[in-house]
């Protein structure tokens, strides 16, 4: 894809090592993505996936390697992950909106803190939001009202009203029912054409092929293989990756 | 071709699951050993509710002046109320002058009308009018019931509880009729609807000279000193465990905050101390404040008794609570967590905003189940000398003229006792319910 050629490094990440205890996770993992680039991450459960994305937004805490977000390096003890943090979305498989507050305090929550934003200001920009993901009918509800494919809705707008540059997404639409999975889906692939960079890490390979420009491919902590979606879905080159392939399409 | 499905219209259920003659049928006459235990049940209730009542109304004596002349009267078969009216107002007051017993009236009546907005329609700024009433009220009521003479700190502090006062009532009425806090109403009023900053300062302005008109008021105000000796009786018991309770939930909030902390000194320090407090019974606590403390002490200062018992009623309950909020902490899930830190919440908007009202919404239960406990265990405090309730109680069948009368000043107890508990167990359950009504599915 020639639009990406050239553009800006906005996540660099070089021979990352990560141990929980002393089993080794992420083996050398490095993965270069530029700006305005959809990447989609898939491979066996447990290998690694997670864990990887988690540790740009400094979730987890690498040992070895750098991980350079927008020009800033990671701190390997989390020293600056405020500073990381500010230009990262990240939307879960369990969607863990606020059950306590409702969808557009969801959403205005963290940009009014400490009155960055004013509310009024914080509360259109949030409506902005919730209509680009088709929730705005139900800004006033509580989370535990809206379906499993509206909260995630929901959790993507959340994410995006504090302006993120990058958004991280891990299995968002494993937890739902497949009447659901649509939905979500349109919204990322929206979000992918208006030029959002992205890490998406799922198994709807529908969704690759439709807006990814890599997919890459992880078993046992490792980046098997990485590449465009058509050469990836066309001739995978390692048996592992056939095998998971032809498993789940 | 396609069918369309039609649906099947619902059928009302079948008239022998549902209505009053089927409740009773299925839960009080199911079979037999059912029906029996129900006609057993029925018949305890009756004979104990009849014999209460003939002892404590029909059968009692309501005047007489000492309790031989009841006991002529009715042998045991009923009550002596004289006796306990007699000291009624004692076991409410404790020795505190009669002349100044009104000042207590109207400290506790400050309370109630201080919350009253807690429960007005169309009131917004519900929870600073409640964090109001826990950290401000206290500086006024502490006037309210000491007296005496007040320096500059105090008397700073006791205006800043009557301008919390002052201010409550503000913003409810203005809340109420321009659905605006006093403070927005203030600001746009004075300084324009955007100025934004000229309102901040107009806010400003206007809290500082609430401030000073009610400093100047309460230095006017003078209300001769009680001593604290001379506190006791429900009063006294009201006052510990008020202040064990509002100590209780934000100590307690933060030792568990302190227990989870990733910084080994502060968790270290803060099990140390729950585990300490959780392991001794409170009499002992209290015995140990009582004669120890002083010991600690620089020499020549005296604790007051009272507030001995206090800081190890605090103490005490604050450990207490700290487990009650840890185990809510726990229940909440690890994504909570992790979607605040991805938000780029720090540590204190996570707790404060996310985690806390979470925690302490499903612990609502067992907090005010807590508060229960502490409010009986004050009991407690006579053991040290303290004339709580229950010593007043005790006190009046020492009395020469009603020697021997225990059973009714007791069953006052139990019923003012009840009274509270109950009030607050069933206030629990309704606030429970509110905050559930509408976020479940
Ligand atoms: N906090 C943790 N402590 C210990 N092991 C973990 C932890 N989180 C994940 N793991 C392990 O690390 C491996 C990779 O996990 P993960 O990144 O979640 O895999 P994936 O997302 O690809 O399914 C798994 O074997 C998992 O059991
Ligand atoms: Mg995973």
């Amino acid at each position: 894809m020639s639009r990406i050629e050239g553009a800006k490094k906005v996540i660099e990440i070089t021979k990352l090592n990560k141990w929980f205890g002393p089993f080794h996770v992420l083996k050398d993992v490095s993965l270069t993505v530029r700006d305005r680039e959809i990447y989609v991450v898939c491979g066996p459960s447990g290998s690694g996936k997670s864990t990887l994305i988690r540790c740009i937004n400094q979730l987890e805490h690498h040992q070895e390697g750098d991980i350079v977000v927008d020009g800033v390096e990671v701190e390997k003890k989390g020293k600056n992950q405020a500073l990381i943090r500010r230009n990262i979305g990240m939307v879960f498989q369990s969607f863990n909106l606020f059950p306590h507050l409702t969808v557009l305090e969801n959403c205005t929550l963290t940009p009014t803190l400490g009155l960055q934003t004013p509310r009024k200001e914080a509360e259109e920009t949030a409506m902005r939001h919730l209509e680009r993901v088709g929730i705005a009918d139900q800004a006033r509800k509580y989370p535990l009202q809206l379906s499993g494919g509206q909260q995630q809705r929901v959790a993507i707008a959340r994410s995006l009203c504090t302006k993120p540059k990058i958004m991280l997404f891990d299995e968002p639409t494993s937890a739902l029912d497949p009447e659901m999975i649509k939905e979500v889906l349109d919204v990322m692939v929206e979000l992918a054409e208006d030029g959002m960079t992205m890490i998406c890490v799922t198994h709807e390979m529908g969704f690759a092929r439709q807006v990814a420009d890599k997919v890459v491919f992880m078993d046992g902590g490792e980046i098997v293989e990485s590449d465009t979606p058509e050469a990836f879905f066309a001739n995978p080159r390692y048996d592992r990756t056939q095998a998971f392939l032809s498993h789940i399409l | 071709m396609t069918i369309v499905f039609q649906p099947k219209p619902s059928r009302p259920a079948p008239s022998n699951v549902v209505g009053p003659a089927a409740w009773l049928r299925q839960n009080l006459f199911k079979d037999i050993p059912n029906t029996l235990m129900t006609i057993l049940g029925l018949y305890i209730a009756v004979t104990v509710v009849g014999w209460v009542l003939n002892w404590a109304v029909f059968n009692a004596v309501w005047d007489a002046d000492n309790r031989r002349e009841c006991l002529d009267m009715v042998g045991r078969s009923g009550a002596c109320w004289p006796g306990v009216a007699k000291w009624l107002p004692n076991m409410i007051y404790g020795l505190y002058p009669k002349d100044q017993v009104w000042r207590i009236n109207l400290g506790f009546l400050a309370l109630i009308v201080w919350m009253i907005p807690l429960w007005m329609g169309g009131v917004k700024s519900k929870v600073a009018i409640g964090l109001s009433a826990v950290l401000l009220y206290p500086f006024l009521a502490s006037y309210f019931f000491l007296g005496g003479s007040k320096g500059v700190v105090w008397s700073a502090l006791i205006a800043l509880g009557l301008s919390g006062f002052v201010w409550v009532w503000a913003t409810a009425i203005c809340e109420r009729v321009t659905g605006l806090s006093v403070g927005e109403w203030i600001g746009r009023r004075f300084a324009g609807a955007t100025e934004d900053v000229k309102q901040k300062r107009v806010r400003q302005i206007a809290a500082l000279l609430l401030f000073l008109v009610c400093y100047g008021v309460v230095s006017q105000w003078s209300l001769p000193g009680v001593r604290t000796q001379l506190w006791g009786g429900l009063f006294l018991t009201l006052v510990i465990s008020g202040i064990g309770i509002t100590f209780s939930l934000p100590a307690g909030i933060l030792l568990a905050l302190g227990r989870r902390s990733n910084m080994p000194v502060i968790s270290l320090l803060s099990t140390l101390f729950i585990e300490l407090f959780r392991s001794v019974p409170l009499i002992t606590i209290l015995f140990m404040f009582n004669t120890m403390l002083p010991l600690f002490l620089p020499e020549g200062t005296s604790v007051n008794q009272l507030v001995r018992a206090i800081v190890a009623v605090c103490l005490f309950a604050a450990a207490y609570m700290a487990e009650v909020i840890r185990g809510g902490l726990q229940a909440i899930p690890k994504g909570q967590y992790e979607a605040a830190a991805s938000l780029g919440l720090g540590y204190w908007q996570t707790t404060t905003q996310v985690i806390m009202p979470q925690a302490l919404k499903i612990m609502i239960p067992t907090i005010v189940g807590n508060f229960i406990g502490l409010f009986k265990d004050t009991t407690l405090v006579s053991i040290i000398g303290l004339f709580d309730l229950m010593n007043m109680a005790r006190a009046v069948g020492e009395d020469s003229d009603w020697l021997g009368l225990f059973i009714e000043p007791f069953f006052v107890v139990s019923l003012i006792y009840f009274v509270f508990c109950f009030a607050m167990s069933s206030y629990s359950i309704g606030l429970e319910r509110k905050l559930s009504a509408g976020r479940d599915r």
